[in-house]
């Protein structure tokens, strides 16, 4: 069974295929040099002996001539003896021009079986002339005339011995031959393909992923070019491969830093998340907390300013009747007046203490349900100034310069002024002296189809460490000064959902400033 | 008489020409041979006379009985065995021939001539001088019987014994020179037609090599095939010969006292290659 399999594990074999096919071009030559040679010597040895046969009757013709001219017979019978003699001649004849055998001998010892027959002329001496010829100067004329014939058989049969001889020699001689060929080609091929066997593990090992195998092989033939460029080409290969791991380490590492940041960002939103959810709760209890009592201080403004007008006419009669009367340590006149006024400003400060709770409330919730497309950007500037018109301190000027011919944005005007509340209380928050300018700003850049809002302040700037931080929720540099960190950020939100963008940079000359930029929803309207 | 004229006058003119075919001597030839035509030169270097020249291998038969009634010619000049034998046939004008191997006359005929044998007195001269007593001969008597007798006696005058054997078969000649071996001291090679035969032409030589023996022969071509010396003629003198003869008998000289003569010069050449092995003087050195 074990040489069932192993025959074609052998035939498989370059050394074995190689020894085969050269072992058997060998035998076959030296069978077609064996053949030809025994062809040849046999063919040699039989024209050997027709040309010993013909030699033997040329001869014995040269001989026979004078008597067979003469018809000496027992001269010819003694000539035909003579040939006879020769081992090779079986049989011997002189005949006459008619065929006729002058004498015969017959050599009983051979066989006749393959003979050869020789039959050749017996004819006059050439370039002889007859003496009439002679006389009268005529030159020697090669004129031979037949005037008998040698017939000769030939024995073969020692050729046939030396046949059979020359087969077995050369079949003996062959077979030696090939042996000792073949066994010397095996030992060249041996050392021959030993390289060959060498490159061939070599690559093997290269093949099976083993980059570091080199084909250790030192000759300056083919197969040793071979095998330097193999060895060139696995170094490059193991090479490809460690940068392979190296970009792959990388790109790991590089993935695993993205999940973390992208871990961070959703955790950040999550928090940010959380914190509006707190913050929207927080807001809505504030707004039902201050809603209620600020709708009893409106309702009781409406009923001061109600009974107040209703009890004028009575005060007016009283003061007309009877003179100068005090209110409050005020004389009627002017508690008439400051009494209207200041009902009038309760009521108007708690519907706008209503409308902020209202706005906080909607911001809280997300609610995106105010969105209008006419929103007019300088309404909303001049609504967040007039909320801001209590907090402006004497030492703080604040400068606006509007465009009015502002085209329409689509937005939320509680949003776009809670935005613009945020900025400028942190520009008017930006002084350290409590002293300084504010300039706010509108205009229309009609090339890229935006409405700008700025805010600018000359006050401390921005800080380098701060810049990146500005916009990240509860990130305030002013949190003893009661600041929550989440006015940039929520004003970063609105402007973003608005389809905008909140830049702040630093403002040359000192301070900062912070851009609004809007997507107007049209060109800008005509000039009237 | 204008016609008269004429015709007398064409007449004239075709009998112009017999004066010019009038001729002496008429050359019949029995081939167009170089031989015969370096003869006929060395005849006409002598004999001055007015000849025609007939070829006989030219026509298929020559009507001589006729061409001499018409053109009456004083000497016929026979060149060879044919021309002789033609020639001979005819009684009324002398014949001289040469270049004639077998050349046989009938006693008492107008005809002489230049034998293509030399004299047997040149050849047994040789022999003394290489000193070889005892030669040996073949000789068809029916050819070369008549020069062998006057050789025999020549050679008995020389002192030298000459064993001629008759071949009448070519055939027969190896046999007759193996009935030899052993009693002759040299080969005497006759122009003989049946004693020396293409086919037995190497006997000669193989017996000479067997005995040791040299052969004298009667051509330089003999010489390389073994052959010790040559005694041959010129044919050009013998031309000059019978010229002279033609002459004589031109001159009134009639035929009858010109004896039938030996080529007067004799060219003789010898293979000193086969004389040193046989060890053996050249004829006529010191």
């Amino acid at each position: 069974m074990s040489l069932r399999f192993r025959i074609p594990h052998i035939a498989k074999n370059f050394r074995f295929r190689i020894y085969i096919t050269f072992t058997a071009t060998i035998a076959l030559l030296t069978a077609a040099f064996a053949a030809f040679y025994v062809i040849t010597e046999v063919n040699g040895f039989r024209a050997t002996m027709e040309r010993e046969g013909r030699l033997l009757a040329t001869v014995l013709a040269q001989n026979s001539r004078l008597p067979l001219f003469a018809e000496n017979r027992e001269a010819l019978a003694l000539l035909a003896a003579g040939t006879a003699r020769y081992p090779s001649v079986l049989y011997v004849s002189i005949n006459n021009t008619e065929g006729r055998p002058l004498t015969e001998v017959n050599n009983p010892k051979g066989t006749a079986e393959g003979a050869i027959d020789m039959v050749v002329e017996v004819t006059s001496p050439g370039l002889v002339s007859s003496p009439e010829a002679v006389l009268l100067g005529h030159p020697p004329v090669d004129q031979q005339r037949v005037i008998g014939q040698v017939h000769l058989r030939l024995d073969t049969s020692s050729a046939r011995e030396r046949l059979q001889k020359l087969v077995a020699a050369t079949l003996a001689i062959g077979t030696l031959f090939w042996i000792v060929v073949s066994l010397v080609s095996y030992q060249i091929l041996k050392r021959v393909t030993a390289s060959f066997n060498l490159l061939m593990r070599g690559i093997e090992d290269i093949g099976s992923g083993n980059l570091s195998a080199r084909v250790d092989l030192d000759s300056d033939d083919e197969l040793g070019r071979a095998a330097n460029a193999i060895n060139a080409m696995a170094a490059s290969l193991e090479l490809r491969e460690l940068e392979n791991l190296s970009l792959q380490e990388e790109l790991l590492k590089a993935m695993r830093l993205e999940v973390q940041e992208e871990k961070k960002r959703v955790m950040a939103r999550l928090i940010h998340t959380n914190k509006m959810t707190s913050l929207g709760l927080l807001l809505s209890s504030m707004a039902h907390e201050i809603n209620n009592p600020n709708a009893s201080i409106r309702f009781s403004g409406h009923i001061i300013a109600k009974i107040w007008n209703d009890a004028m006419p009575l005060l007016d009669g009283v003061w007309r009747e009877e003179g100068e009367f005090y209110l409050g340590g005020l004389p009627f006149q002017q508690a008439r007046g400051a009494l209207q006024e200041n009902a009038a400003k309760i009521v108007e400060n708690s519907e706008r203490i209503a409308r902020v709770v209202q706005g906080l409330r909607d911001y809280g919730v997300g609610d995106r349900s105010g969105l209008r497309p006419d929103l007019e950007v300088n309404a909303a500037v001049e609504a967040a100034l007039s909320v801001l018109a209590c907090q402006m301190h004497k030492d703080i000027w604040l400068k606006t310069s509007l465009n009015r011919e502002l085209p329409v944005i689509t937005g939320n005007q509680h949003q776009i002024e809670q935005v613009l509340i945020n900025l400028i209380l942190n520009a008017m928050q930006a002084f350290p002296d409590g002293r300084g300018v504010v300039l706010l700003s509108t205009r229309f850049e009609a090339a890229a189809g935006e409405v700008v809002i700025e805010v600018e302040d000359d006050g401390v700037g921005i800080s380098a460490e701060n810049r990146e931080r500005l916009f990240e929720p509860f990130y305030s540099t002013k949190l003893e000064q009661g600041g929550s960190g989440l006015g940039l950020y929520i004003s970063q939100y609105i402007v973003a959902e608005h389809g905008g963008r909140l830049q702040l940079t630093p403002r040359p000359g000192g301070g900062t400033r912070a851009r609004v930029v809007l997507p107007a929803q049209g060109p800008a309207p005509a000039a009237t | 008489m204008q016609l008269l004229r004429t015709l007398v006058v064409g007449i004239l003119l075709l009998l112009l020409p017999l004066p010019v075919l009038a001729y002496d001597v008429l050359v019949l030839q029995s081939l167009r041979e170089r031989s015969y035509d370096e003869a006929l030169r060395g005849v006409r270097r002598e004999c001055a006379a007015s000849m025609r020249t007939v070829v006989m291998s030219d026509y298929a038969e020559i009507d001589l009985t006729r061409l001499m009634r018409e053109e009456h010619p004083r000497l016929i000049i026979a060149v060879g065995d044919r021309a002789l034998e033609v020639a001979e046939r005819q009684r009324n004008v002398p014949v001289l021939y040469m270049m004639a191997l077998h050349a046989k006359v009938r006693p008492g005929a107008p005809v002489t001539g230049v034998w293509m044998m030399l004299d047997p007195q040149r050849y047994l001269s040789v022999f003394d001088s290489l000193g070889t007593r005892r030669v040996g001969v073949l000789y068809d008597p029916q050819r070369t019987g008549g020069y062998l007798k006057r050789a025999q006696v020549s050679a008995r005058r020389s002192g030298i014994d000459l064993l001629a054997r008759e071949v009448r078969s070519p055939k027969e000649t190896v046999a007759v020179l193996e009935s030899l071996r052993g009693k002759v001291d040299a080969l005497w090679m006759l122009p003989d037609l049946t004693a020396v035969s293409t086919e037995t032409t190497e006997a000669y030589f193989l017996f000479s090599q067997g005995e040791r023996i040299p052969v004298v022969s009667f051509a330089d071509a003999y010489l390389a095939m073994g052959g010790a010396v040559a005694l041959s003629f010129d044919r050009y003198d013998i031309g000059r010969q019978l010229g002279g003869m033609a002459q004589s008998v031109l001159d009134g000289t009639a035929v009858e006292e010109l004896p039938t003569q030996y080529p007067r010069r004799v060219l003789m050449k010898v293979n000193d290659g086969v004389l040193r092995r046989f060890k053996l003087a050249v004829p006529g050195g010191s």
